[in-house]
């Protein structure tokens, strides 16, 4: 049994979550950096999207931009942001105070440097309780003690009065979850949660996450570029690249049925365990796109190993495909294509043809 | 609590070795036998007088007894003779200490109070125009020593001053005509102010530029972490998030400079007593060096070198106090 | 200040993002006004002072200035004699503050040097053989601190004097050597911290342990590999100590410790017109004016050369 402590919500039907043309960018020395650069979904409720892509795609800071933590100066922010029905999109910090924590919460990656060093770990929990709930300190830390139950760590009431140096890297991340579900949000964003974590704790704490979400009906927006990470603990996925949207589906949708050549090749990208050793890492070449000056056609052109021309002038539009309309993908020539097995067939063949010269000499 | 008496013994080291070495220096060039009782009790005085000093002080043992009965006497009180004075060291620091202390007193608190709000709110409008002419202000009074601090203090506050361009004629001035009476805060509370203003002014504000620059420092650093866009992110307001997330991990150098900075207040306030003619603790060592007076010198150098050797056992135990981290480091040395 | 815009903070760990095919020239920022001032003002101030005596305009400081007969406390302004007018003893003040700043100067860099040499000894000891050599290097260092530094160098200049007249040899340490030791001697500690600090780091760099593999001793290790490296940080600390050497000295002056009579100095100048600020404020001002504007600028190439060079040093 978990601590229920429900907000009360606005817009019950619908859409927790609803982004249209959503976009970000930086004014920097160097020119105008577009991290996000319109990017639309919806999010129901109590489901969990992933956010998928590397480092610079944007994922970061698409989940900062729905809730907000945005640098002050410099940053450009387009399009709109519903949540629960109400436009937050241009809502300064001092407005959305009182969203975050109460409503929207987030966990960060590195929970050693996300937790107040010299603070204890019951008055972190506590104060978002007091500063939204209202509640007194007395009330505050006997929640805290039950929250930090919840998250499964034991000897609750010791660790209340500790600090986060006394902790161990996955205690440290759980209360941070601790601390985000205090005031029972509607949407818990989880900005790379695992990545400094060991591998067998990895998958504790995505489980718990997965637990809490269910027990309070939450919404989980999961950003990661590791795609095994939501394979099991997602509803959906939105792949990212170059800070657009590219591919969205339901998870096993988007497994079964990819379409974007990007996802196929994160996807053989991940070493699996029982591949034999010595085996090639399948990386992808090149690196990820100036986003000052991105590429005039589709974003991943210059690495899609199926590039064509048209690719790379021509940016595809994000569309439904045949099979499920809530499928999305962006790209002249999916995975399936005629097209694409012909491009398939001639990467083979210069393959072939290399191997064959190399064996010859 | 091994930590702390680990930093006992070695304060304790420096102490001896820095008073023996002023006695050392004190009795320079005072060789012959008889050298320090004459030198103390002026050239005219008669044999028999400068016999029975010697005799009393020890002053022709070595200087290893020498040094060991003054610091006989210092732990029971006595701290040598004044003779240029004649009057007790201890008396006569008695009459002048008060002056000197309130005079750290207030700097220090001045300081403090001011460079605190300044530094966090330059920090949290970090590149602004209020950071920028505050970290300007600071940068200069960093720079500006009492020498030069006081006399245009005096000029444009103290004094009269009439400054003529041609026949326009300017003054500017004459707000605080009398600094100098020692009085103090119990006898007369405004004449004290009136009196200890200025020569508070001159030693705070260098203080609290350096306090300043320190302290926006470590805040500016701070404030970059990921635990204070945390803080941000569970809705509390940004007042809360500097003044009880932030401040707390950003008072390392500004706690340690406090420390540090007794030996610059020190050669301060000698220069301020000197300047505006307080009789302070200053002054009389300024009399004292300059006149021998070997025993005065020796015992209010000592008192000194304990005072700032004590502040700076404080602040390193504050640490503690501050950071839990290290106190957990500490526990485990 | 910095003049370039920042980047977006570490709020957003993924900004800026990638950005290797675009070339980025970064701007070169023009040296700032502060600098620019500050390295005008002491060229300008140094070059006065060396050639001193033959810039026609600039009177000897023993001179007096003659206007109607003797004026005693002349006023500056109309009547461009004397530009910061002049003192008690109708000399011109301005000629004063000149020839003061050659003996101060003088004073500075030789202190600062003794600091150098004899800090940076200790500090280079310390961080390279560590361990005893260390305990003992801080132990000194701890002594020269834990005096306050006003007293120690009042103390040790009212009584060099008297060892100078005691033995026959030092009758060249005039006092102006005395101060340069002195003050020398405040210098060595922070210098000494801040070698120590640099060493150390630089002593578990890869191409010192490279020399140190192929067998060299320490002493050339230290020479060759060491040495060149700490230039930066013993420059920026130079220059920052040069300003509260100065300032020190200055200090001295004023309370009477200063160079002999006859040679003045900022701080004497400052000493002997301080009673007659009320009749004539300029005789104060002006010394004080200089002294400052010395002091500032060496802090300000100082706090330049720090910020290029990356050198923390809180509480110099």
């Amino acid at each position: 049994m978990s601590t229920r402590i429900q907000a009360s919500s606005r817009d019950l039907e619908g859409p927790l979550l609803e982004l249209t043309d959503v976009s970000t960018h930086f004014r920097t020395p160097r020119g105008l950096v577009r991290a996000v650069d319109g990017v639309s979904f919806t999010l129901e409720r109590g489901k969990a999207l992933g956010i998928v892509g590397e480092s610079g795609s944007g994922k970061t800071i698409l989940s900062r931009s729905i809730m907000g933590l945005l640098p002050p100066r410099g940053t450009v922010r387009g399009g709109s942001i519903k949540f629960e029905g109400r436009e937050i999109g241009n809502l300064d910090r001092k407005a959305m105070r009182g969203v975050w924590g109460k409503e929207m919460a987030m966990i960060f990656q590195d929970p050693m440097t996300s937790l107040n060093p010299v603070m204890k770990i019951g008055k972190q929990i506590a104060e978002p309780l007091q500063i939204h709930l209202g509640m007194n300190k007395q009330l505050a830390w006997a929640t805290a003690e039950r929250l930090l139950q919840d998250v499964r760590i034991p000897e609750a009431k010791r660790r209340l009065d500790q600090y986060p140096h006394e902790m161990s890297g996955g205690m440290r991340q759980r209360v941070m979850i601790a601390i985000a579900l205090a005031c029972g949000p509607t949407a818990l964003f989880a900005d790379e949660p695992t990545t400094a974590l060991d591998v067998t704790v990895q998958a504790q704490i995505l489980d718990l996450l997965g637990e809490q979400r269910r027990d309070r009906n939450m919404s989980l927006i999961l950003v990661t570029h590791d795609l095994g990470v939501v394979a099991g603990h997602t509803d959906e996925i939105a792949v990212m690249y170059g800070g657009k949207l590219v591919e969205k589906a339901s998870t096993k949708g988007l497994f079964a049925n990819m379409k974007m050549p990007y996802t196929e090749a994160l996807l053989q990208s991940i070493p699996k365990l029982d591949d034999p050793s010595h085996t090639r890492l399948n990386a992808i070449a090149g690196r990820p796109p100036d986003l000052v000056n991105p590429p005039k056609g589709c974003r991943f052109a210059p690495r899609c190993p199926y590039a064509s021309d048209k690719c790379i002038n021509e940016e595809p539009p994000l569309v439904p495909t045949a099979e499920d309309p809530n499928h999305l993908y962006a790209c002249w020539y999916p995975v399936g294509s005629p097209e694409y097995h012909e491009a398939k067939r001639r990467i083979a063949e210069r393959t072939d043809d290399l191997a064959t010269t190399t064996a010859a000499l | 609590m091994r930590y702390f008496l680990q930093r006992l013994l070695q304060f304790s080291i420096v102490f001896f070795i820095v008073t023996f070495a002023v006695m050392i220096l004190m009795r320079l060039g005072l060789n012959a036998p008889g050298d320090p009782a004459r030198t103390l009790l002026g050239g005219t005085a008669d044999q028999a007088l400068i016999d029975e000093t010697t005799a009393k002080y020890r002053l022709d043992s070595n200087l290893f007894v020498q040094y060991f009965f003054w610091l006989k006497g210092m732990l029971t009180g006595d701290m040598g003779y004044s003779v240029p004075n004649s009057i007790s060291v201890a008396a006569y620091i008695q009459t002048r200490a008060m002056t000197t202390i309130l005079l750290g007193l207030y700097a220090t608190f001045f300081a403090v109070l001011i460079s605190v709000p300044l530094a966090v709110h330059q920090a949290y409008k970090r590149d602004s125009m209020f950071d920028k002419v505050g970290s300007g202000l600071s940068f200069v009074f960093v720079s500006v020593p009492a020498i030069v601090l006081a006399p245009i203090l005096t000029i444009v506050l103290i004094n009269e001053t009439e400054i003529s361009f041609g026949d326009y004629v300017l003054t500017i001035g004459g707000w605080f005509p009398r600094v100098g009476d020692k009085i103090y805060p119990w006898e007369d509370l405004w004449a004290h102010i009136e009196n200890f203003f200025v020569p508070t002014l001159v030693l705070t504000l260098p203080l609290a530029a350096i306090y300043t620059r320190l302290l926006r420092g470590d805040m500016v650093q701070t404030l970059q972490a990921d635990f204070v866009t945390l803080a941000s992110a569970k809705g509390v307001s940004p007042r809360r998030v500097l003044w009880v997330h932030a401040l707390r991990n950003s008072l390392f150098s500004f706690v340690t400079s406090i420390g540090t900075q007794l030996g610059a207040i020190v050669g301060g306030a000698i220069v301020v007593e000197q300047f505006f003619d307080l009789d302070g603790m200053g002054s009389m060592l300024v009399g004292a060096i300059l006149s021998k007076d070997l025993f005065t010198v020796q015992s209010t150098a000592a008192i000194l070198v304990a005072c700032v050797v004590v502040v700076n056992l404080i602040v390193d135990l504050m640490y503690a106090v501050i950071d839990p981290r290290i106190r957990h480091m500490r526990a485990l040395a | 200040m910095s003049t370039a815009v920042a980047p977006p903070p570490a709020a957003t760990p993924e900004a800026p993002p990638a950005i290797e095919p675009a070339p980025f020239k970064p701007k070169r920022k023009r040296p700032s006004t502060g600098l620019i001032f500050a390295c005008t003002f002491l060229f300008l101030l140094v070059f006065m002072a060396v050639f001193a005596d033959y810039l026609g305009f600039i009177r000897y400081p023993d001179e007096k200035v003659l206007v109607d007969g003797k004026a005693g406390r002349y006023k500056l302004g109309p009547g461009w004699d004397a530009w910061f007018g002049t003192d008690g003893l109708s000399h011109d003040v301005f000629a004063s503050c000149i020839y003061g700043a050659r003996v101060t100067l003088q004073i500075g860099l030789f202190a600062t040097a003794f600091g150098i040499v004899v800090g940076g000894f200790l500090g280079v000891l310390a961080g390279y053989f560590r361990k005893t050599t260390d305990r003992v290097v801080s132990i000194i260092t701890d002594c020269l601190l834990a005096m306050p530094a006003l007293l120690l160098a009042m103390i040790l200049v009212s009584r060099l004097d008297d060892v100078r007249n005691d033995v026959t040899w030092l009758d060249w340490f005039s006092r102006k050597w005395q101060l340069v030791f002195t003050l020398g001697l405040l210098a060595v500690a922070p210098l000494a911290r801040i070698v120590r600090a640099q060493t150390m780091s630089l002593r578990e760099r890869e191409f010192v342990l490279a020399a140190r593999s192929l067998g060299a001793k320490p002493g050339r290790v230290i020479l060759r590999e060491i040495l060149p490296n700490l230039i930066p940080a013993i420059l920026t600390v130079a220059f920052t100590g040069l300003s509260i050497i100065i300032a020190a000295e200055g200090a001295l002056a004023f309370l009477g410790l200063g160079v002999e009579i006859g040679t003045p100095t900022w701080g004497k100048l400052i000493n002997d017109n301080r009673n007659q600020i009320d009749v004539a404020w300029w005789a104060t001002f002006f010394p004080c004016l200089m002294l400052f504007l010395t002091v500032v600028s060496f802090n300000v190439i100082g706090d330049r050369l720090s910020r290029r060079f990356d050198i923390r040093q809180a509480g110099v």
